[in-house]
């Protein structure tokens, strides 16, 4: 018996998330830096700055949660601007004469997928 | 040579100020087309245009300006040229704006925009002309270069490069 003939719609998405998050870390060469989320967000786009200049300085970057004990947060960019902020997280070297550096725990296209790791799991 | 790819940036220089256009300078305006790609691109964008960077040909009495930049990287050039508001030269700051007019491959693909644009620009100021003398001098460059037009169409095919006819000094 012939089947009926059937409509069907198929949806493919390439990449549906248009923003990136990351969780990222400052750590500082000498301890007792502090920094409060206003300076902090001024580094990240002083970073994008030096290395992009005023057009990519100007990147949507978003900074969601932010702890200032033990300085990491966690950041929302645009796609696009991805890889640029992460390689100017990458050349930054030091903030007001103190060295420093960015570690970048974990980046994801989907928010969710920052709050657990598979690598700190404990079974 | 394929491997050596390039893009000929056709800009105008357009200022208020008369002197503006006669204090330009290659070595200046080299400079002031780096530092704006520096700024507006940052250290990525310096350092990617600076390699094959260079003003080809500079006419201060129109105010045309010939760049050349790598084929990869022409469109950071070409978008800080908005950024560029003034021309300093001797401590003295014009502020002018550059317009451009035509993106090439080749030297020869802009300087035939150039004689086009050149013959149009003349027709312009013909109309807009209000001095007799001026009127005059203007029409027989123009009636110049309708020769020269027709005695390149004729030689089209043999490597002439055309004639830029005579400008009428402003």
């Amino acid at each position: 018996m012939p089947a009926s003939a059937t409509t069907y719609e198929r949806i493919v998405y390439k990449n549906p998330s248009e923003h990136h998050y990351m969780k990222v870390c400052l750590e500082f060469q000498d301890p007792g830096v502090g920094l409060n989320a206003a300076q902090f967000k001024q580094l990240l786009i002083s970073a994008l700055k030096d290395l992009f200049g005023e057009v990519d300085a100007a990147l949507p970057l978003d900074i969601l949660t932010y702890e200032e004990k033990t300085l990491s947060a966690i950041l929302r960019i645009c796609s696009s601007g991805l890889v640029k902020l992460w390689s100017s997280l990458t050349l930054l070297g030091s903030y007001k004469g103190k060295k420093c550096a960015f570690r970048v725990i974990q980046v994801s296209p989907f928010l969710l997928a920052l709050s657990g790791n598979s690598r700190e799991l404990v079974l | 040579l394929l491997f050596c790819l390039r893009r000929y940036l056709l800009c105008e220089v357009v200022s208020d100020d008369p002197r503006c256009r006669l204090s330009l300078e290659d070595r200046v305006l080299s400079g002031l087309v780096r530092d704006t790609i520096a700024r507006v691109h940052g250290t990525f964008g310096a350092a990617s245009t600076s390699i094959g960077f260079a003003v080809r040909y500079l006419n201060a009495y129109t105010g045309i300006v010939l760049l050349r930049c790598r084929k990869e990287f022409y469109q950071l050039v070409c978008s800080a040229l908005p950024f560029i508001t003034y021309l300093e030269n001797k401590g003295h700051r014009y502020p002018c704006f550059l317009n451009t007019l035509h993106v090439g491959g080749t030297i020869r693909t802009c300087q035939k925009f150039l004689i086009h644009y050149n013959r149009r620009q003349l027709l312009m100021l013909l109309q807009n002309c209000t001095d007799e003398g001026e009127r005059e001098a203007i029409q027989k460059s123009v009636t110049r270069s309708c020769l020269l037009e027709e005695r390149s169409d004729e030689e089209e095919l043999s490597d002439s490069g055309g004639e830029e006819p005579s400008e009428a000094v402003e």
